[in-house]
């Protein structure tokens, strides 16, 4: 049997299939060269936001970790150094970001900034060596897969259609619609900015902090622990509690949040040492 | 010979903890929190294990007890040792149940040699079923358990020498108990096979009760007492096994700074211990 010969609503069915097939394929290849058992790495909160969000993220938390920290001021939607900020001990994407604020700027300036860009270079450069971030074998690797993917599905529509026109069919309308979902889902499945380990990597930190996450309102401003600076890192601005930080979404209104952030689903964890099967409240004492 | 000192991990606890790694040598982890949790909870163990060494503490099996520990909570605790690959991992000497009924309190059994013998059984099945045997600890009580024929010393002595465990020695509970029955921890300490002790729990509580029958309650919500340093000076002078110090605290959390603080006071502990020992020895 040709299957080009199918009847058009067979045929959309045939397609369904193979886009999944397609896709699943595409998942086992990543899953195959990206997955992983997690890196040791260091706590450093912009490295976390730039394998959660990019550049603009790790810019953005650096920002409002310096004016929380008296670094910075703000005055509207504008930012500037303060005196203190002269003669500071900060890391080297910190120092660019004062020296960027020497004159009174936008916030989201940083974005447009080249010197930045080049300072967040390295924290890409490290994720990709701990294969949080995809470098250059595995961009190729997945282009390679993405591209035959692409190929196999535009090729069997592109036939079809040429089939269907040939014989003089032109309700091709739901085969297009279908062919762009299918390669619309496969690139970005094919492609997503972290790789598996990395996405599996941001999941464990959000488990991890959900403790401080879940106590978010009560963390203050001032610099005086990394709180809001963690905080912000794994969960986004969005998760700094507004009565002390709303001046960070005024300043960054498309901040992004964590998208699959655990919640209350991760259960709660008694996080006691007391007692068998119950938290105890320490009525009895722990005794253990 | 390398001591360490760490924190038992709490949720409320996570943020301070990764952010002072440094001072932080291991971290103990409750295990029954993850029993059964989300295979996404499990991993992110996996994960701290990776930036930090971990040990696993349970508080539920039961072990010192006539009623034979549950199959279900000793695969829990087999497949996260599988899945975490912890240093170690610890139970209590304690049963929590009986009857069916579950108490939800660590409660020392009578210390006698029946109970050491179903405490051997339980850990006999614990150990067949995680591939290693839990270090065992030592817990505080407020009652004298009726009907014990051994002291505390003797019985723990007899039971890890008997199951080939090491021992878990809670200090704030050795503190705790010499307070509540009029003995001394310093003779408490003398009569417990040192050699044995690999794992330090260090705790702080609150004094309960009316005037003239006050009773120490161990409720790892204040800060560790200086008596309770000074047993862990004297345990490091008299053995010359490495000590794994944790410090747990269960509520009431004070800044992070002031439990690394209590870390460092451990470690000078220790180093004193440690420098008695050495001069003892040369």
């Amino acid at each position: 049997m040709n299957l080009f010969d199918l009847r058009g609503p067979e045929f959309l069915q045939f397609y369904i299939v193979l886009a999944a097939f397609v896709v699943i394929a595409l998942v086992f290849h990543r899953r195959r060269y990206e997955a992983g058992p997690a890196p040791k790495i260091g706590f450093d909160p912009y490295t976390i936001a730039f394998l959660r969000g990019g550049k603009n993220e790790a810019l953005r938390v650096g920002v409002v970790s310096l004016i929380d920290r008296g670094l910075l001021t703000v005055r509207g939607e504008n930012v500037t150094q303060t005196a203190q900020a002269r003669s500071v001990t900060a890391t080297p994407l910190e120092r660019a970001l004062l020296d960027h604020f020497s004159s009174e700027r936008k916030a989201t300036d940083v974005f447009k900034d080249g010197r930045l860009e080049e300072m967040c270079r390295p924290l890409a450069e490290d994720l990709q060596g701990y294969g949080l971030l995809p470098d250059e074998t595995a961009k190729t690797r997945r282009w390679t897969a993405t591209m035959f993917a692409l190929l196999l599905l535009l090729g069997v529509s592109g036939i079809k259609l040429a089939v269907a026109l040939q014989r003089g069919k032109h309700n091709v309308l739901f085969l297009i619609l279908l062919t762009v979902i299918a390669v619309v889902v496969a690139w970005r499945v094919g492609n997503p900015r972290v790789t598996l380990k990395g996405k599996a990597f941001l999941e464990d930190l959000r488990t991890l902090y959900r403790g401080l996450k879940d106590r978010a309102s009560s963390v203050h401003s001032g610099g005086a622990t990394a709180e809001a600076l963690m905080l912000a890192a794994v969960f986004g601005l969005t998760a700094l509690p507004v009565a002390s930080f709303a001046w960070s979404r005024s300043l960054f209104p498309k901040a992004q949040s964590s998208t699959s952030g655990c919640g209350s689903s991760c259960g709660s964890s008694c996080g006691s040492s007391c007692g068998g099967g119950g938290c105890g409240g320490g009525c009895g004492g722990c005794g253990g | 010979m390398k001591d360490r000192v760490g924190l038992g991990w709490r949720p409320e606890l996570a943020a301070g903890i990764l952010a002072n790694l440094a001072r932080i040598d291991i971290v103990e982890v409750i295990a029954d929190d993850y029993f059964g949790a989300p295979h996404r909870m499990r991993r992110s163990l996996k994960t701290l294990a990776a930036q930090v060494p971990v040990t696993l503490h349970g508080v539920a099996l039961g072990m010192a007890s006539s009623v034979r520990v549950p199959h279900k909570l000793v695969d829990h605790m087999a497949r996260l040792v599988g899945e975490v690959q912890p240093e170690f991992w610890s139970e209590h000497l304690a049963f929590v149940r009986g009857d069916g009924i579950e108490i939800g309190h660590l409660t020392a059994p009578p210390r006698t040699l029946r109970t050491i013998e179903g405490t051997l059984k339980n850990l006999d099945i614990a150990r067949a079923a995680v591939g290693m045997a839990p270090h065992v600890e030592n817990i505080a009580t407020l009652i004298d358990p009726p009907g014990s024929t051994l002291s505390e010393p003797e019985w723990l002595a007899e039971t890890i020498r008997a199951a080939k465990c090491d021992l878990l020695l809670d200090l704030h509970n050795v503190h705790a108990n010499a307070a509540n029955f009029g003995q001394s921890p310093a003779g408490f300490l003398v009569a417990l096979p040192l050699d044995r002790v690999s794992t330090i729990h260090l705790a702080g509580g609150k004094w309960i009760g009316p005037e003239g029958s006050r009773r120490l309650l161990d409720d790892h919500l204040h800060d560790v007492p200086d008596p309770v340093y000074t047993l862990l000076e004297t345990v490091a002078a008299r053995t010359m096994r490495p000590l794994t110090v944790i410090l747990e605290r269960d509520g009431e959390y004070p800044e992070i700074e002031s439990l690394l603080a209590q870390l460092d006071r451990a470690r000078a502990a220790l180093a004193r211990g440690r420098a008695q020992n050495a001069a003892l020895a040369a």
